[in-house]
């Protein structure tokens, strides 16, 4: 994979379509996308429990757009701090929320605003106390350095412009023996310098 | 990855499962063409 964005790549216009875009899922989940979105897919495709979405909050489940399930790894015990980075509307916050408890803390951390709206009504409208969501780039967490116990993430790295500092960075946030389980996209195949400079494919 | 999370830190990086995300949307051809897939991992900042 790709560590560093090819330097033609503009990061900023990069950041800034990759926000658009999350505004636009945020604003119509039904819109017309190149990837999937919603519980019906996350069920389906990736192995969620259908049940378990249909009770949190639809505000949170239908912009979902992962591409993996961390909950199929190690449990969250209860009590843990869990921050997600690029939480989206907050599905996995939730989830992650119900599995630590009210004496455990989840933190969403996203930097499209229509996503945090989301996020902020479906934890209220879930009653999770224990789950607050953060603006920030990913980039530079906005958590205080080794506190957290278990990161997660869905389809947010390969978003990165640089991997290497994105890995540094929730690296420092966590606590010794924490744990790190996420989902993101892989390729298996060297990609084109053409594919690698095309904005597109790094937005969805 | 698993070489790009070990530099930074994190220990028995490994992928533990894989899933087709891409099936049925208009990308699925160039995810095929380039192995794109969801895959999860998970690994430990050493203790």
């Amino acid at each position: 994979m790709a560590l560093a964005c090819p330097v033609s790549l503009n990061i900023d216009r990069l950041k800034n379509e990759i926000r658009q875009t999350y505004a636009s899922v945020a604003r119509d989940p039904g819109g017309d996308f190149h990837f999937h979105r919603g519980p019906e897919y996350a069920a389906r495709a990736l192995g969620y429990d259908f049940a378990e979405l249909l009770s949190l909050p639809t505000v949170s489940t239908a912009p979902f757009a992962g591409v993996g399930n961390p909950f199929l790894m190690d449990p969250l015990p209860n009590g843990a701090t869990v921050i997600d980075i690029g939480s989206g509307a907050g599905m996995d916050c939730l989830l992650a929320g119900r599995r630590v408890g009210p004496g455990g803390s989840v933190t969403g951390i996203d930097m499209t605003d229509e996503m945090l709206d989301r996020a902020r009504s479906g934890s209220a409208e879930a009653g999770l106390r224990q789950v607050r969501f953060e603006k920030g780039d990913i980039s530079r967490i906005p958590i205080a350095s080794g506190t957290v116990d278990v990161v997660i993430s869905n389809g947010v790295f390969n978003l990165a412009p640089d991997k290497e500092a994105l890995f540094s960075e929730i690296h420092r946030v966590m606590k010794r023996g924490g744990r790190l389980q996420f989902a993101d996209i892989t390729v298996s195949r060297d990609l084109s310098e053409d594919v690698r400079n095309d904005i597109d494919l790094w937005t969805g | 990855m698993n070489e790009a999370l070990e530099q930074a830190g994190f220990r028995g990086v490994r992928a533990t499962h894989f899933f087709d995300s891409f099936r049925g949307t208009n990308k699925e051809r160039v995810a095929g063409k380039y192995g794109v897939r969801g895959t999860n991992f998970i690994g430990w900042k050493q203790g």
